[in-house]
């Protein structure tokens, strides 16, 4: 537990040390989410929801809508990038290994920095969100926002084994702006999802956070179950990626 | 000039050397432009907001998808020859002809992506002027791979470096890409790379017509960036002095 620790610490004073990383990870979201507050059009607009279990069609302001999309869209995008930035450097927990650390150990410290970064960029994305427009129910959205970016962070380690790093970064862009901000967004799909749509990352989240962020009620909390199963999947497949790319078996 | 063309050769042989790169720099931008145009098209209209129609969805979901490919690809490139460039350099290598190696390998890579983009475009839409379409389309992935280039020699790190391309590419699509989401947009926006080119595009595509105008603006946003990233590589890449570390 110490070993892991401290190599956790390590690592995140390394990221804490650069400078431009922080300031991105803080400037950037505020950047992005005040701009799509201040420019989207003040018109209310359907919604598909969940209504006291059943899906319906509710009349919202859109700049609320599209800051429930952007917000998560957001720390989404960098948890993502985060995760193939993890992987990226995994070869050099090898030398971990060789130091007398074990496997587990190594795991638990590199994923612990991808969940540091992860819990910071959600927490200044809702911070900054909270500025323009609050949830209905606070605590439902945070969660939803933590499970949404936790998995594409997992989805970053896994294309970081996967890919090379031009490939992920082009994936790692594309993916989340089309899941979250096309196929999940309730302005642009205002039928049922198609079964495609369902089986996407975002879907479970994404209809937590449409529910929790714009009605009063949460009729969701299903789909956070199987948000945490998503993650379940994708954690394990993660790891066992990272344990056979870094080395940290041999 | 014979050191120009072995330097493009030999870069574009390590970029068409991953298979995966390639298939992935035709298909995302495909799914890019169905996805745009489909979703744009999805958006119930009310008094103040109009969903798109289907065929300028299309076209905004290519100008966004071949200038956020040209854009990493310029990132990445800039970033991961930036030790090995050192070195030639202090072997005696002219810092400019490398760059102008890098620069004219990012131009043929954005403009064959913009070329197959604009072949599945041509499937689903008719542009009315289909020449002077291509040529917006490729200009805007040449735009943004000297924008992606201009990040890395500024920011040399591909995790900061990535994070800044790809958050201007997301602003500008929103603010640039006639979003019916977006009503005040602020009059900067129409000096965010991807404005003008989209903006040619429609009128090249849409009326038929060449807006000089555009083609204008974006050759000196182009002539503008080009003087950027030539500053920002030599002085980075000086061998001595404050930069040398």
């Amino acid at each position: 537990m110490t070993r892991t620790l401290t190599a956790l610490g390590i690592g995140l004073r390394e990221q804490v040390r650069n400078r431009v990383l922080v300031a991105l990870l803080v400037v950037l979201p505020f950047a992005f989410i005040t701009l799509a507050f201040a420019v989207t059009q003040d018109v209310e607009m359907p919604v598909r929801t969940l209504v006291d279990g059943e899906t319906a069609s509710v009349m919202r302001p859109m700049p609320d809508v599209h800051g429930v999309i952007m917000t998560p869209i957001t720390s989404a995008l960098i948890a993502g990038l985060a995760g193939l930035f993890v992987m990226r450097t995994a070869s050099v927990d090898g030398r971990l290994a060789v130091a007398g650390y074990r496997a587990r150990e190594v795991i638990a410290a590199r994923f612990g920095i991808l969940a540091a970064i992860t819990l910071l960029v959600t927490g200044v994305s809702v911070g900054v969100m909270w500025l323009d427009f609050v949830p209905e129910n606070p605590l439902w959205f945070a969660a939803a926002m933590v499970l949404l970016s936790l998995i594409y962070g997992m989805l970053g380690i896994l294309l970081g084994a996967v890919v090379d790093r031009l490939a992920g970064l082009w994936i790692m862009l594309i993916v989340p702006m089309l899941d979250i901000g096309l196929f999940q967004d309730p302005l642009f799909v205002q039928s049922e999802p198609d079964w495609w749509m369902r089986l996407l990352p975002g879907y479970h989240p994404v209809r937590v956070l449409v529910d929790a962020g714009l009605t009063g009620t949460v009729d969701s909390a299903a789909s956070i179950g199987w948000g945490l199963a998503y993650l379940l999947v994708v954690t394990v497949a993660a790891v066992v990626a990272f344990y056979r790319v870094s080395g940290i078996h041999q | 000039m014979h050191r120009i063309r072995e330097g493009v050769r030999l870069n574009l042989q390590a970029f068409v050397r991953t298979p995966l790169n390639l298939v992935l720099a035709i298909v995302l931008p495909l799914v890019v432009i169905e996805g745009w145009g489909q979703a744009m098209a999805g958006l119930p209209s009310m008094p103040t907001v109009e969903a798109i129609p289907l065929d300028l969805g299309r076209m905004l979901g290519a100008v966004f998808g071949v200038a956020i490919i040209a854009g990493l690809l310029g990132l990445v490139q800039m970033i991961h020859a930036r030790s090995a460039d050192r070195r030639l350099i202090q072997a005696g290598f002219p810092a400019r002809t490398l760059l102008a190696t890098r620069l004219l390998m990012l131009t043929v890579v954005a403009v064959a992506v913009a070329a197959l983009n604009f072949g599945v475009l041509h499937v689903l839409i008719d542009p009315e002027a289909p020449l002077v379409a291509f040529a917006a389309l490729a200009l805007a992935g040449i735009v943004y791979a000297f924008v992606g280039a201009l990040v890395g020699a500024i920011v040399p790190r591909l995790f900061e470096g990535s994070l800044v391309v790809v958050f201007l590419a997301m602003m500008d699509a929103f603010l640039s890409g006639d979003s019916p989401l977006a009503a005040d947009v602020p009059d900067f926006v129409e000096f965010f790379p991807l404005y003008h080119p989209k903006a040619a595009l429609e009128s090249a595509a849409l009326e038929g017509t060449i807006a000089t105008g555009e083609f204008a603006f974006v050759a000196g946003y182009l002539v503008v960036l080009l003087a950027l990233v030539t500053t920002v590589f030599t002085l980075t890449m000086q061998t001595s002095g404050r930069w040398a570390a």
